[in-house]
C-alpha cells in the first residue's frame, strides 16, 4: 500500500482545507458577522484541530483502516454500511458541485466565451490523472502547487493594500461577540470537508509513534496556516470594499485581483492568480473524487479504472446539472451547511466517543 | 487484468492528450488586439426620450501615419439608449472592431443625469460585467458629458486620457477628491455618508485662464475643480473650490498642496507647499455634548513671501515664520469651516462625520443613526489646526534694498 510522509500529509491536508475557500469565505462570514467577520475565521477553523486529532487517535487504535471500516467495526455492519453510503453520496455530490464551480468562476471572471464543458472536462481530466496515479503523486502535486497558491494569495492581498479605505475595520465588536459565533459556524463546513477527506486517507498514513506525533502537528499546522490565509483574505476585502460590498460580491477576491495595479503600469494580473487557483480547485475536486472511490471500495468492494470512470461521469453529470451560477452557489452552501457539517461532525464525534466508552468499559 | 487496465490507462492518457491538443492550442474566444476597439471613456447624459440616456463612448484608434502604435486619436460615438448594455450593443453595430471594456479609464456623469434621474442603474453594468475594473475614475461634468468627450484639446490628448492624467497628477495639488468606481460603491453602501465626485468642466480662453485657441470661442482645455455632493446617486449641489479644499483636509486626502495666505488681510503674505499632512479626529465632550474634533497637522515649506520690506535678523526671521504658521493655519481653518458650513446647509454628510462617530463611539451612533439626516445639520464639529514650517526655501529675507544704499 502507498504511504505519504508527514510533510505530504500536512501540505495535502492544508491544500484540501484551503481548496477554493478563499473565494466565497469573505462574503459568507461578513454576511453573518459584519465588519468583524475576519475575526471569526481562526476560531471557526480551530475546531478542525480537535476533530483532526480525534481522527488521528482512531488511526492509532485501528491501524490501516479508514473511518468507514472503523465504523463497521464499532457500530456494526449495517450502520457502518449506511454511513458509507451517506459518505459516498455526500462527497460525490459535493465533488460534482465543486467541478461545476470551476466553470462558474472562470466563465464569470476571465473567460466568458469558453463553454462551461471545457472547464469541467479540463478539470476532470486533471483530476482523473491525479487519481489514477495514486495518492503519492497527488500528495506530491499538492506539495508543488500549494506554495504557489499561497504565494498568489499573499501577492493578491499585498498588492491590494493601496486600495484600502481608511477606518474600514472600525468599530470593532460593535455588535458584541455573538455574531462572531455565527461567522465561525459558517467556516465549520470547510473544516468538515477536510475531516471527510482525512477519514478516507487514514490507511495511507504510517502509524508508528513518531509519525503519529508528526501527523498531529500536521493537523494544527494545516488548520492555522489555512485559518491565517482565509483571515487575511477576509480582512483585505473588508478593508477595501467595506462590509456591505464584501457581502454583495460573489467572488470578491477576483474583483480585488482585477484592481491590482503596480505603479500604474502593470494591471490585469488576475489571470495569473486564477491560473494558479485552478490548481487549488483541482486538488479539492480530486480529494472528493478520492473519498468517493475509497467509499465505493470499502462499502461495495468496487474498485478499478471502470469505477473511476463511472465516478468521473457522475461528477460531470452533476456539474452539467448546475450551469446556473446562483443556483450552484446556493446548492454548495446548502450541502456544506446541511449535509457535510452535521454528517462529519456527528460521525467523527460518535466514533471517537464510542472508542473512548469501549476503552473505559474494557478497562473496568 | 493488470495488463488490461494498463492498456486502458494508456488509451485514456492518449485521449487526454488529443483533447488537450485540440483545446489548449489557443484561447477560446480569443480576440487579437488589432481586432479590438479599446474603450477609454464613457459619458452619460439625459436622452431626449423619457427613460433614455445619451451614452457617449470614446474609443482609441491608432493614428494614421503615427511614428508608434502609442499615438492614438479619438473615435467617439453617442447613442440614445435605456441602458449601458443597450448603448454598447448599438455602438458595436457601427464600429468595425469589437469594443473592449477592460481599458475603460473614466466615467463621466452628465450634470442633468446626476440632477434629475440618478445614475446607479447605468453603473450597474460597469460594476457587474467582468471586463470592467473597479479602479476606473468617476467624474461629474458641469454641463454635458458628451461635450467633454467630444472636445478637441490643444494638448492633442484624448479627453478621456487627459482627464485620467489630470486625476493621477492631482496628488500634487490635492485640490479635488480622486474617486474610483470601487470607492464610490463603498461609500454608497455606508448609507450615512454622501458620495462626492470631482467636477470636470471645459474651459474657454478667458474663463479664468487665457490661451490661444485654434477655433475662436471653442473650449480647448479642461479643468477639474470643485466637487459635486450626491444624495445616493442624485446630485444635491456643487462644492466651490474652497469647500472642496476644506473637504480634502478633513478627509485626510492632502498629500501635497500649494497654499497661500493672500486672501488674509495680514501682511506679509506667504505662499507655501505642503510637505505632508495628517488629519485625525476624536469625539470629545464639550459642555456636556459630544462633538467631533478634527486635528490637522501639516508640515509646510514656505516658497513665497510678499510685502516683506526689510532685511530680517535671525530672531526676526524665526518670529516671522512663527507668524506664518498661524496665517497658514487660518487659511486651512477657513477652508475647513466653509466645507463644514456647506455640509450643514445641505444636510448631506459628505464629510463622513457619521462614520467617524460610528468608528469612535458605536453605542452613541446607534442612538442617533436613524435620524442622522437631521442631526448632521447641527452636530458640533471643532477644528484644531497645527502648522509647522520646516523651512523658508533658499533665502531668509526677501530681496529688498533695506539700507537705502544708492538712493541719494
Amino acid at each position: 500500500m502507498e504511504r505519504i510522509s508527514p510533510h505530504q500529509f500536512m501540505t495535502l491536508g492544508a491544500a484540501v482545507l484551503l481548496g477554493t475557500t478563499f473565494l466565497p469565505v469573505a462574503s459568507m462570514v461578513t454576511g453573518v458577522s459584519g465588519r468583524d467577520g475576519w475575526m471569526s475565521i481562526l476560531p471557526g477553523m480551530a475546531v478542525g484541530i480537535p476533530y483532526g486529532l480525534m481522527v488521528i487517535s482512531l488511526l492509532e487504535q485501528y491501524p490501516h483502516k479508514n473511518l468507514l471500516q472503523i465504523s463497521e467495526t464499532l457500530l456494526g455492519n449495517w450502520i457502518g454500511k449506511l454511513i458509507g453510503v451517506l459518505y459516498i453520496l455526500i462527497t460525490g455530490y459535493f465533488g460534482g458541485l465543486l467541478l461545476a464551480q470551476a466553470g462558474d468562476i472562470y466563465q464569470s471572471s476571465i473567460m466568458p466565451l469558453t463553454p462551461l464543458g471545457v472547464f469541467y472536462l479540463g478539470g476532470l481530466l486533471l483530476v482523473f490523472y491525479l487519481v489514477s496515479s495514486g495518492i503519492e503523486v497527488f500528495a506530491r502535486f499538492s506539495e508543488l502547487i500549494f506554495p504557489l497558491i499561497v504565494i498568489a494569495l499573499v501577492l493578491n492581498v499585498g498588492l491590494s493594500i493601496p486600495r484600502i479605505e481608511e477606518g474600514g475595520l472600525l468599530p470593532i465588536l460593535s455588535e458584541g461577540i455573538l455574531p462572531l459565533l455565527g461567522g465561525g459556524l459558517k467556516v465549520e463546513p470547510f473544516v468538515m470537508e477536510y475531516i471527510l477527506f482525512l477519514a478516507g486517507l487514514l490507511p495511507f498514513l504510517p502509524n508508528n509513534k513518531r509519525e503519529l506525533g508528526q501527523f498531529k502537528t500536521g493537523v494544527w499546522r494545516a488548520v492555522f496556516l489555512v485559518g491565517i490565509m482565509d483571515t487575511l483574505v477576509v480582512l483585505i476585502q473588508i478593508l477595501v470594499f467595506g462590509p456591505a460590498e464584501t457581502i454583495r460580491l460573489v467572488y470578491g477576491l477576483l474583483v480585488l485581483g482585477k484592481m491590482v495595479e503596480v505603479s500604474r503600469t502593470i494591471a490585469g494580473v488576475e489571470s495569473i492568480f486564477l491560473g494558479i487557483w485552478f490548481g487549488a480547485l483541482v486538488i479539492k475536486v480530486s480529494a472528493f473524487f478520492y473519498t468517493v472511490i475509497w467509499g465505493l471500495e470499502t462499502v461495495f468492494s468496487l474498485k478499478g479504472l471502470k469505477w473511476n470512470l463511472v465516478v468521473g461521469v457522475v461528477f460531470m453529470g452533476i456539474a452539467v446539472m448546475y450551469t446556473r451560477g446562483p443556483s450552484l452557489i446556493v446548492e454548495i452552501g446548502f450541502v456544506d451547511d446541511h449535509l457535510i457539517f452535521p454528517f462529519a461532525s456527528i460521525w467523527v464525534l460518535t466514533l471517537w466517543g464510542v472508542t473512548r466508552w469501549k476503552k473505559g468499559t474494557s478497562g473496568l | 487484468m493488470n495488463l488490461k487496465s494498463n492498456w486502458l490507462l494508456k488509451w485514456v492518457f492518449i485521449l487526454i492528450l488529443i483533447v488537450g491538443l485540440l483545446n489548449l492550442t489557443g484561447c477560446w474566444g480569443k480576440r487579437e488586439v488589432e481586432e479590438l476597439a479599446p474603450l477609454l471613456g464613457i459619458g452619460f447624459d439625459l436622452g431626449k426620450k423619457p427613460g433614455t440616456f445619451l451614452v457617449t463612448q470614446q474609443f482609441a484608434r491608432t493614428k494614421k501615419g503615427a511614428s508608434s502604435g502609442a499615438e492614438v486619436e479619438a473615435r467617439s460615438f453617442s447613442v440614445e439608449a435605456s441602458s449601458a448594455r443597450e448603448a454598447i450593443e448599438k455602438i458595436a453595430a457601427v464600429t468595425y472592431r469589437k469594443p473592449f471594456m477592460g481599458s475603460l479609464k473614466v466615467v463621466i456623469i452628465g450634470e442633468d443625469v446626476a440632477k434629475e434621474v440618478g445614475f446607479t442603474n447605468m453603473l450597474d453594468f460597469l460594476q457587474r460585467f467582468s471586463e470592467f475594473r473597479r479602479s476606473m475614475y468617476l467624474v461629474l461634468a458641469k454641463g454635458k458629458a458628451q461635450d467633454i468627450l467630444n472636445l478637441k484639446l490643444r494638448s492633442g490628448l484624448l479627453p478621456a486620457t487627459a482627464i485620467k492624467s489630470n486625476i493621477e497628477s492631482g496628488d500634487e495639488l490635492s485640490n479635488f477628491p480622486t474617486v474610483r468606481l470601487g470607492h464610490y460603491l463603498t461609500i454608497l453602501s455606508t448609507k450615512s455618508t454622501s458620495p462626492i465626485l470631482p467636477v470636470i468642466e471645459s474651459v474657454k480662453s478667458g474663463e479664468g485662464i487665457e490661451y490661444k485657441a485654434e477655433e475662436k470661442n471653442q473650449p480647448e482645455e479642461i479643468r477639474i475643480q470643485g466637487a459635486g455632493v450626491l444624495h445616493e446617486d442624485h446630485l444635491v449641489d456643487f462644492l466651490t473650490d474652497e469647500e472642496t479644499k476644506g473637504y480634502m483636509w478633513l478627509d485626510n486626502d492632502v498629500l501635497q498642496r500649494l497654499i497661500s495666505t493672500t486672501e488674509l488681510e495680514e501682511t506679509p503674505k506667504f505662499g507655501g507647499h505642503v510637505l505632508n499632512s495628517t488629519t485625525k479626529y476624536k469625539l470629545k465632550t464639550n459642555n456636556g455634548k459630544l462633538e467631533l474634533q478634527y486635528q490637522i497637522k501639516t508640515s509646510l515649506a514656505v516658497d513665497q513671501i510678499l510685502d516683506l520690506k526689510k532685511q530680517l535678523s535671525g530672531p526676526e526671521w524665526v518670529e516671522l515664520l512663527k507668524g506664518a504658521e498661524k496665517s497658514f493655519a487660518k487659511v486651512i481653518e477657513k477652508e475647513c469651516e466653509s466645507s463644514i458650513k456647506k455640509q450643514r446647509e445641505l444636510g448631506c454628510d459628505f464629510l463622513g462625520v457619521g462614520r467617524h462617530i460610528e468608528q469612535k463611539n458605536s453605542a452613541y451612533w446607534q442612538t442617533i443613526k436613524e435620524h442622522w439626516e437631521e442631526e448632521v445639520k447641527d452636530f458640533p464639529i471643532s477644528l484644531e489646526v497645527q502648522v509647522t514650517i520646516h523651512h523658508s526655501g533658499m533665502s531668509s529675507s526677501s530681496a529688498v534694498n533695506s539700507t537705502g544704499e544708492g538712493q541719494e
